[in-house]
């Protein structure tokens, strides 16, 4: 179990963590999303100890490992580079931990020679053992770095953004072969990403940080459903967002009012899923749906889906999300003037604060 | 589209003839300028070195009868036996050394200094010595190594010694200095050049693997920089074998090196034996320089 207890890290005064408290359980898949410069690259060098934190405490099984020097903390750090050592072929890379760690090297070659080989067939590369590292494609480099990191039998693996570099194709085929290498061996990951299908596809819980600051900390179909905060709806990117007022328990939007009951009077966002909505062109919304008027602006056809962009009559850009399994696609001219409707239900309320109305208080343990 | 490109094909199709002769043979045409540079100032010249060290030499003339009498000569005289093992000897020496004291220099520019700006500034402080000639860098080593030279004047005067050292000038040892001083520089650039191209995240990767600071000193940082001391060693040493003027300098024309030699030898006319200790000193270098490279497989590491 690692534990982060107010870890808090600047740069040149620009906080880059800001009092993050998190626990990471045994055998989890984490998976931490956030923009760029949200300080999520940060959060892992300072476990890993490549960056000490300012102040607050990081422990890993009751062991206060806050100021010790990375080669004795015994976590594994992917690194977004690789990072593979270009003189070594990929055998020597993969053991290099084995050998050459400060802490409990291992001299028996036949040993070495033993785990190594397990790895190497664990992540698929049994055949590659004597390559040289440069003479790899993207994704066997990948799993390089990965085996390397493994073999060596860290309590944490760190991944930081381990599909970035990949192409589209073996992004997904590594997203499952990631998860499965993982429960083989029962390891915790925690892994870096910027982009929220892969957090939400990856992860056995998530965490979504933003300034330094972690915003929620949940199972992804909790993040995805029930966003804690208008940041995290937007870092899912399902969510139309109208940021307006709210005045006697009604969402101001221009000139309608969409009910809003429980959220106080003020500044306030209100969300609604971009599949929760439909369309409406020559058919009226149901009985008991909120609509708006819009007016069409364009389609995006993603095989098994389209996005249709509108503009809301104030200029928001509003997108829905229709599944051809569920209905047939809908085709209008830009410019059609049309209603998009939903069930007032579906809809999540968010305070001047952006905190969701509703949501339990921020607990930083998690 | 098709209707296009066929038209288009019958257009380029002269032009593509014309062109014809200097398309097929664009590569030896390139190749032409190099290939008469390298055979007129190379190939024939070594080539003659070669030939006239078989010419007969007698003390007033030189005829182009062959004879080995001038190699001969060379392996049993004592005096220019010697300047070949005396010549591989400081060439020895200032290796090391120019290793020893380059290698660390080179790696606190280029690893310990992490500021980019910082270290062009370092590189350009241990070219500085070079803005003055040649000759006056080795000479100002007199005045400081001399009887009453710098050096012995502070370690008289601290009370560190009661007689002035005498080795200092005029002997091998300051023959060693002056090369020292003057070479070590062309060790220091390629190494630090290399290090400072190693990627930080191989570093990272290996602390996190495990690995103490000594352990990827010497698993990860000092092989990856072995390009760059093989490139300073052949620099270094092409410089050192062919040495004459700091030699005759710093050692009062004690030290004899081959390239003495052959200087003393071109000035009273001996072209044949001159020649001998040329094709010689061509071998110790092309053998030399082959060794290094065996060292370290440059191509696939540049």
């Amino acid at each position: 179990m690692l534990e982060l207890r107010r870890v808090t890290k600047a740069f040149a005064g620009v906080p880059a963590i800001d009092a993050v408290d998190l626990t990471i359980h045994d055998d989890e898949y984490l998976t931490l999303l956030g923009p760029s410069g949200s300080g999520k690259s940060t959060l892992l060098r300072l476990i890993a100890g490549l960056e000490v934190c300012d102040s607050g405490t990081i422990s890993l099984d009751g062991e206060d490992i806050t100021y010790s020097p990375t080669h004795l903390r015994n976590l594994g750090f992917v690194q977004q580079s690789y990072g593979l050592f270009p003189h070594m072929n990929v055998f020597d890379n993969v053991a290099f931990g084995l050998r050459h760690r400060t802490h409990n090297p291992i001299e028996d070659s036949s040993e070495v020679d033993r785990r190594v080989k397990a790895m190497l067939d664990l992540v698929g590369l049994s055949e590659l053992g004597q390559r040289m590292v440069g003479q790899l494609s993207g994704g066997q480099k990948q799993r390089v770095s990965l085996a390397r990191t493994l073999v060596t039998e860290p309590k944490v693996c760190l991944l930081d953004e381990p599909l970035g570099a990949l192409d589209a194709n073996l992004r997904e085929r590594m997203t499952v072969e990631l998860r499965k290498i993982r429960e083989a061996l029962g390891v915790t990951f925690m892994h870096v990403t910027g982009n929220e299908d892969e957090a939400l596809a990856m992860g056995d819980r998530m965490i979504v940080l933003d300034h330094g600051r972690l915003l929620q900390v949940a199972p992804p179909d909790m993040v995805y459903r029930e966003p804690d905060n208008v940041a995290v709806a937007r870092f899912v990117n399902a969510y139309n967002i109208l940021e307006g007022r709210v005045s006697d328990g009604a969402f101001l939007q221009d000139d309608a009012r969409l009910p809003a009951a429980g959220a106080p009077d003020g500044k306030g966002y209100y969300a609604i899923r971009h599949d929760a909505a439909t369309i409406h062109h020559g058919s009226e919304p149901p009985e008991g749906a909120v609509a708006l008027p819009a007016t069409f602006v364009t389609e995006e056809f993603l095989g098994s889906r389209f996005f249709y962009f509108l503009r809301l009559d104030d200029g928001t850009v509003f997108e829905v999300e229709r599944h051809l399994s569920r209905e047939d696609p809908i085709h209008l001219e830009a410019g059609t003037r049309c209603m998009v409707s939903w069930d007032p239900r579906n809809a999540l309320h968010f305070g001047a604060d952006g905190n969701r109305i509703g949501a339990p208080a921020m607990k930083g343990a998690a | 589209m098709a209707d296009q490109t066929v038209p288009a094909v019958g257009t380029a199709g002269p032009a593509r003839r014309q062109s014809g002769f200097f398309a097929r043979h664009s590569t030896w045409l390139l190749l032409a300028p190099g290939i008469v540079w390298m055979v007129l100032f190379l190939v024939v010249p070594l080539g003659m070195m070669v030939y006239v060290s078989f010419w007969t030499q007698t003390t007033f003339s030189i005829s182009s009868d062959l004879t080995l009498q001038s190699w001969i000569t060379f392996f049993s005289s004592e005096t220019y036996f010697g300047a070949l093992l005396r010549t591989l000897k400081i060439w020895i020496i200032v290796l090391a050394l120019t290793f020893v004291i380059g290698y660390p220099t080179a790696l606190f520019i280029g690893q310990f200094v992490r500021d980019k700006t910082v270290q062009t500034i370092l590189l350009v402080t241990c070219v500085i010595p070079f803005w003055t000639s040649f000759l006056i860098r080795v000479l100002a080593w007199r005045p400081m190594l001399g009887l009453e030279g710098a050096i012995n004047i502070v370690l008289l005067r601290l009370g560190i010694i009661s007689e002035p050292i005498e080795v200092l000038l005029f002997t091998e040892l300051s023959v060693v200095i002056g090369m020292v001083q003057i070479y070590v520089v062309f060790m220091v650039g390629p190494i630090a050049f290399m290090l400072a191209r190693i990627d930080e995240s191989l570093i990272e990767a290996a602390r996190d693997l495990g690995a103490s600071t000594w352990t990827i000193f010497r698993k990860i940082i000092f092989p990856l920089s072995l390009p760059g001391v093989v490139v300073g060693a052949i620099f270094v040493s092409v410089m050192v074998l062919g040495e004459f003027a700091t030699a005759s300098a710093l050692s009062g024309r004690k030290v004899n090196l081959l390239g003495n030699i052959i200087v003393t030898q071109v000035g009273s006319l001996k072209w044949a034996f001159a020649a001998v200790i040329g094709v010689v000193l061509t071998v110790i270098m092309a053998i030399v320089i082959g060794g290094l490279l065996r060292v370290v497989n440059l191509r696939r590491e540049l």
